[in-house]
């Protein structure tokens, strides 16, 4: 017995010694050239699980350029994609390239030393300078490849501005005209409820800066030199509680759904919401035939289109693979992905002058280059607890049910901001 | 009873030490898990609620800031009153109508009219489905423009009445409140149901034969012999209007919307714990933690003080 034990003992460790021989042969190999470098696999963390399928095409896209570099990307649930990121990054794990929140959440994880810088990055110029904004640190460091934009603007119902014989307003006084002519004529000017906080502060984005003028003065209150209860921004206020009256009957029952059932059937003229409705309209009633206009100036200004960074793309600070995970980075600035993102994804890309099959989103990408505002609720007030944009978005809420007045609204947002928002302090 | 379980017990007498000892063993898996899954969290919610929070990661520790925060803080305290408010309107409707309703069918089960046996199956019928579909459903039902109760109002000519039920302060938390009462008259029917059956039906004949009426025997035979199932049902009402959330999140979202008018300290608990419906929204931890902490204290407390309130009942009956 014993000695049969001994033999099975040293083939065992012959068997050992030829194996990792072998393996150290194969990879001295495959130093020499290069070609055949081990496979590495790089993981993307992100919270659209939807857009799984998509991705896939993405990564084959990618793989035909650089085959030695595996891709996985693993999805976690919206709601719980920031616990979940937080704690890996925290444990010095992580996916390889992460999925950026835009703005004030995403640069959190930046400013405490979790994302790589990547200035300098092949292909960042191809982005405006406010696109990459949206992934910028305090420290002027870029820490993400935007990958997406998403607007806000009114939709229309093309055929029922004909059967009206209305055109789509150049001026804000034509919009409400508009909305008075339709709506003496017995059809819904805007399909619009105040059920929702959310749609709120979005519909704000879309309405305020006509009155507030635009980017000049998002660029003044974010600096601090202006505040919220500028005359402008309180003129901004009344104008959301004036266009109740065109708004549905019932209005402060409604939500997202019963707006754009409205919408949808026919039933009311106007939508004013965000570029990711167009493809569910799409699927709900294939025949609509829908238009958008930009927003036009009440105080003289260009029409504007509000318009933000949805996401970004970084590198995990502790990732082992930075030089594989930069290559992928740059694929997603190359004007190839543009196109794939746009026809699969049916999104703006982030990428200026990609065409997609989706006439309106072409349309939109290409206004978005004409007279972009920012929604500068989420990118420059959603920090704060409860934050700067819940609050508008609760106190709104309150004017709407009548239990509160804009002097209100405007003087708890003002009191909430002044609570975090540094220039204000 | 006592003689069967004597007779074992001797023929076993040489192996009782062991199994004397082991009879203790058994309860420990079931301790693991309670201990991991309650007092543990518990524990940690009590420990956290010290700390200060930085998203996630946790700071100094800052003693019982997070407490008076709470309290004092704004916009904090004025939710935290706001929420507790409506907590309390909770618990007080579901209460009246609720239990009332409850013990009427009961009542009305219990004396046997015809097809008694499919009513009890019908106003049961409700508890089978999840919260979240009760909660689906009646936001349908309920809403304004293609809900059925407004169509109904509607064809019957009182458009007067027609209201956006969940959007409109007023009716918002009221709605709310009935449609849990809707969904859990059947469970409070049956353990009335079972508190009358329970009744000795001698005890009702005999004061018949000697001359009681039919209100006489409710309030003097019926209703003190079914303190037992009242109280346990004040239990089980304020525990569960105290820990309301799904049906309030399912309807109205996490800002207890509209205007917090249908918040309740448990969605608030939700808001600051995993931040509000806005993905991304931020968190805090440490109020949070220091909210449920108030919150288990305060249930404990007076669920503590009413079952000894009911043993008392108990006692002098």
């Amino acid at each position: 017995m014993k000695g049969i034990g001994r033999i099975w003992l040293l083939s065992l460790m012959a068997l050992m010694l030829i194996v990792s021989t072998a393996c150290s042969n194969e990879s001295g190999g495959s130093n020499s050239d290069n070609n055949d470098e081990d496979s590495v696999t790089l993981t993307i963390g992100s919270w659209r699980t939807e857009d799984s399928a998509n991705y896939q095409k993405v990564i084959e896209a990618f793989n035909e350029k650089h085959p030695d570099i595996e891709v996985e990307f693993k999805p976690s649930k919206n709601t719980e994609y920031n616990t979940i990121l937080n704690t890996s990054l925290q444990a010095g794990e992580g996916p390889d390239i992460i999925h950026l929140r835009p703005y004030a959440p995403g640069l959190e994880l930046a400013k405490a030393g979790y994302v790589e810088p990547i200035d300098g990055l092949n292909g960042l110029d191809t982005f405006p300078d406010e696109t990459l904004q949206a992934s910028r640190g305090e420290d002027g460091k870029q820490y993400g490849v935007p990958l997406n934009l998403s607007t806000t603007q009114v939709f229309y119902n093309k055929a029922i501005f004909k059967e009206h014989g209305l055109e789509e307003p150049k001026t804000w006084d034509e919009f409400i005209a508009i909305n008075e002519k339709l709506k003496s004529e017995g059809v819904t000017p805007l399909a619009f409820g105040t059920k929702e906080g959310w749609l709120l502060s979005l519909a704000h984005g879309i309405f305020g800066p006509a009155h507030l003028g635009g980017n000049e003065f998002v660029e003044k209150i974010s600096k601090g030199e202006t505040d919220f209860t500028s005359p402008e921004f309180v003129k901004s206020i009344q104008v959301m509680e004036d266009l109740k009256e065109y708004f549905p009957n019932n209005s402060e029952g409604l939500g997202m759904e019963d707006i754009r059932t409205l919408f949808f059937t026919g039933q009311a003229a106007m939508f004013p919401l965000g570029s990711w409705e167009i493809e569910v309209l799409r699927e709900m009633n294939p025949d609509l035939e829908l238009g958008f206009f930009p927003m036009p100036s009440a105080v003289g200004g260009e029409p504007t289109l509000t318009t933000w960074v949805d996401g970004s793309f970084g590198i995990n600070a502790n990732s082992e693979h930075k030089e594989e995970a930069k290559k992928f980075l740059e694929f997603l600035t190359t004007e190839e992905f543009g196109e794939l993102f746009t026809t699969n994804f049916k999104m703006i890309s982030a990428i200026p002058g990609v065409q997609s099959d989706n006439e309106l989103v072409n349309e939109l990408s290409k206004a978005v280059s004409e007279y972009s505002t920012p929604y500068m609720m989420l990118v420059y007030f959603a920090g704060g607890n409860p934050s700067s944009k819940v609050t508008i978005e609760t106190e709104l809420q309150g004017m709407y049910i009548g239990e509160q007045d804009v002097d209100g609204v405007v003087k708890t947002l003002q009191e909430n901001t002044e609570a975090w928002f540094e220039p204000f302090q | 009873m006592q003689i069967e379980t004597n007779t074992p017990i001797v023929k076993q007498k040489k192996t009782r030490n062991w199994k004397r000892w082991a009879i203790h063993l058994f309860p420990i898996p079931a301790l693991l898990i309670f201990s991991i899954f309650i007092v543990y969290p518990l524990v940690a919610a009590l420990s956290y609620s010290f700390y200060d929070w930085n998203g996630i990661t946790r700071g100094a520790f800052v003693g019982l800031a997070n407490f008076i925060d709470l309290f004092t803080l704004q916009p904090f305290s004025n939710m935290f009153w706001n929420a507790a408010k409506n907590n309390v309107v909770y618990f007080a409707v579901q209460m009246v109508v609720q239990n009332g309703i409850a013990f009427v069918l009961a009542f009305i089960i219990y004396k046997r009219i015809k097809g008694s046996e499919f009513l009890k199956i019908a106003y049961f019928l409700p508890r089978l489905l999840s919260v979240i579909v009760v909660g689906f459903l009646w936001k349908l039902i309920l809403n304004p423009n293609f809900g059925a109760l407004n169509v109904i109002l509607g064809e019957f000519g009182m458009e007067s009445l027609q209201k956006a039920w969940l959007g409109d302060p007023k009716t918002a938390l009221m709605a709310i409140i009935l449609v849990n009462c809707w969904f859990g008259i059947g469970f409070a029917m049956l353990i009335f149901l079972a508190g009358l059956q329970s009744i000795p039906k001698e005890l009702v004949e005999a004061a018949k034969l000697d001359g009681a009426n039919g209100a006489n025997v409710i309030t003097k035979i019926i209703l003190p012999l079914m303190v037992p199932s009242i109280m346990i049902m004040t239990v089980l009402t304020f525990i569960q209007s105290f820990e309301a959330f799904e049906l309030v999140y399912a309807m109205q979202g996490s800002q207890g919307e509209p205007y917090y008018s249908t918040d309740l300290l448990a969605v608030f608990f939700y808001r600051l714990a995993f931040g509000g419906s806005a993905a991304g929204d931020s968190t805090a931890v440490g109020l949070g933690s220091a909210l449920a902490v108030v919150l288990f204290l305060f249930i404990a407390t007076c669920t503590a003080l009413l079952l000894k309130y009911m043993q008392k009942k108990q006692v002098e009956m």
